[in-house]
């Protein structure tokens, strides 16, 4: 190619993209939530301001750490466990949120903080393979421990994150009120009468298939994956008694390039209508509190909102502060 | 005109490999070096994280899974491929040519998307447990997942085609004569296959077990999703501490000493079969 040639091709690809055109990235998790995010957060951001959102995933906390050590992050909104994002803010590596740009009134308390806001909130639910259970039917997190009333493999969350072990001290009759600071002991006691039981899951999509396939019959799911499979037209149990609540989050890396656009995605993505839609998508809760007037009565029914009188919120403050400790013994118990 | 090709000396070999070790050393012997420092300095100046490591009784559980897979996936897919490198280098080329590419065929698909076919295959309320529950062989379904059983065979799956190409490579060169000679001087076949085929493929056997043990090491999905939390490797550790718990530190000690061992395996690996081929 001669050189005037190359000039002239770089002219032309000047040209194409006008100069006030802005782009950043957005990164997530993946499957179809990610979907759910481009869908109805991404799209109409893009729509209305004219800033292309670049996706990249899955969220990587590691990944994150060394981008903000380097100096080179290149990642501007990330969704991340809300318990992470708070102690990730108080390491520093959080950029603080612009809530002159973020709307804070408008959001739930329970998932507001300086670097970070609720992405979206979701519940831990017992979830059951009716086909597998024809007589009684769990109903109970105790009813999730008792293999002798119910037999059969358990389904968990594999990761260390709240859940899981509050699920065992309400399972071991803790009350709500006194499950923090958590009882480590006593639900690690609780699990390991079921550890030969437990099949762990690592992602939504695996949870899914181990409860169709009856691998597991009866486990402790994402309230939204099992919405996902009854409208898939698949019998579901589920059982919201004692429904524990955690949330993700948006947050912003410190040294993002394009701060600005960030801020005024979080903006948008915590938008009464965006959280809406992303509701009915996907069956995880709105941290709008605008949102829920905005959605089909039926459809409001399904989600973990609609559950608060049988809820139990999991301490993120406790989580963010406690999260290595418990997260080392987590693992070191899972390979004894 | 193409003098540049002729190595003129040995030495200007050196100057044909300068992009590759110029690669290597940007992007492997600095970022290695740079992890093997957060070892030693994260969260404090130390040897914690390897006193931690080698210090309890759960990390030594989890380097003695990772060898154990590992050593168990190395002999059974060396017992496997052995037969298959021998048929592949015996036949005509034209089958040799068509079951090459079956084993090719199954490297160019998407690992996860094997690892989860194997699920589906093994698990409880699997096609295999149904099949043989259907025909009476058992009654109860078998558990193979969530154990070594289900790893060793979702491993043993990937590494074949990594045991047969080596092997292959090297009894491809053995003089089939050489058997016959062995069979007319008396031989059984048993001992032509220990004292003659044996001993000439052992390079081959070496190189291959080599590569598959090492692969298998740091194996990460494979594990993750057939076998259960008790069979845990050290590549699962290693994304525990690194991806959830965002400790590089630790992260970075255990993969040190994988690395170590890897290391240490190549150069007996050289000692013992230096000039022997492959």
């Amino acid at each position: 190619m001669t050189l005037k040639a190359l000039a002239a091709l770089t002219l032309i690809s000047a040209l194409a993209v006008p100069a006030h055109a802005q782009q950043m990235v957005f990164t997530s998790w993946g499957g179809t939530t990610q979907d759910a995010q481009t869908e109805h957060w991404a799209a109409p951001f893009s729509e209305a301001t004219g800033t292309t959102v670049v996706q990249d995933g899955p969220t990587d906390y590691g990944k994150i750490r060394a981008m903000v050590e380097a100096g080179a992050t290149n990642w501007d909104v990330v969704d991340v466990e809300y318990d992470w994002a708070l102690q990730a803010g108080e390491a520093g590596l959080l950029e603080p949120l612009d809530f002159d740009i973020i709307d804070r009134d408008v959001l739930d308390p329970r998932f507001v903080s300086d670097h970070a806001v609720g992405s979206f909130y979701y519940s831990f639910v017992l979830g059951w393979n009716p086909a597998q259970f024809p007589d009684a039917q769990p109903a109970t997190l105790a009813d999730l421990f008792d293999t002798e009333a119910f037999p059969g493999n358990r389904t968990f969350y594999k990761w260390s994150a709240p859940g899981v072990i509050e699920a065992a001290l309400l399972a071991d009759g803790v009350a709500a009120g006194d499950l923090y600071p958590l009882d480590l002991d006593r639900a690690f006691a609780k699990l390991d009468m079921i550890k030969g039981d437990i099949i762990w899951w690592e992602g939504g999509a695996q949870s899914q298939q181990l409860l169709a396939s009856g691998e597991a019959p009866v486990g402790l799911f994402w309230n939204g994956r099992l919405a996902a499979l009854e409208a898939e037209g698949m019998p579901v149990g589920i059982s919201w008694d004692q429904n524990i609540t955690a949330a993700d989050a948006l947050v912003v890396p410190k040294g993002a390039p394009n701060r600005d656009a960030a801020m005024a995605f979080i903006a948008a993505a915590t938008g009464a209508q965006p959280q809406a839609d992303f509701a009915a998508a996907t069956g995880y809760a709105p941290i709008n509190t605008g949102s829920a007037d905005l959605m089909e009565a039926d459809l409001r029914a399904t989600l973990p909102d609609a559950q608060t009188a049988v809820q139990v919120n999991a301490d993120m403050a406790y989580w963010a502060a406690n999260r290595d400790e418990i997260g080392n013994r987590w693992y070191a118990w899972q390979a004894e | 005109m193409l003098s540049f090709l002729m190595p003129a000396r040995r030495g200007s070999g050196l100057g044909m490999a300068l992009p590759a070790l110029v690669l290597l050393l940007a992007f492997f012997v600095v970022p290695v070096t740079l992890l093997l420092t957060r070892s030693v300095t994260e969260p404090q100046p130390g040897l914690q994280n390897y006193e931690t490591l080698l210090g309890s009784a759960t990390y030594l559980r989890v380097f003695g899974n990772t060898f154990l897979v590992s050593g168990t996936v190395t002999l059974v897919t060396a017992l496997i491929a052995f037969p298959v490198a021998w048929l592949l280098a015996i036949t005509t080329p034209r089958l040799a040519g068509i079951l090459f590419g079956i084993i090719l065929l199954s490297m160019w698909t998407n690992l996860l998307a094997r690892t989860y076919a194997w699920m589906v295959l093994l698990q409880q309320t699997g096609l295999i447990n149904r099949m043989l529950m259907a025909v009476g062989v058992i009654d109860q379904p078998l558990q193979l997942t969530n154990n070594l059983i289900g790893v060793t065979i979702g491993m043993v799956y990937i590494m074949l085609p990594f045991m047969i190409l080596p092997l292959y490579g090297v009894i491809r060169k053995i003089d089939p004569a050489i058997l016959q000679a062995a069979a007319l001087c008396g031989a059984s076949k048993g001992q032509a296959l220990r004292r003659v085929l044996l001993p000439l493929a052992a390079p081959g056997i070496a190189s291959g077990a080599l590569m598959v043990f090492v692969m298998s090491l740091g194996y990460f999905v494979t594990p993750a999703l057939l076998g259960g939390t008790s069979n845990m490797m050290l590549a699962e550790l290693i994304v525990q501490q690194v991806q959830s718990l965002v400790n590089w530190g630790m992260g970075a000690a255990a993969a040190f000493i994988l690395l170590v061992v890897t290391l240490i395996l190549y150069a007996l690996q050289l000692r013992l079969f230096a000039g022997r081929g492959v």
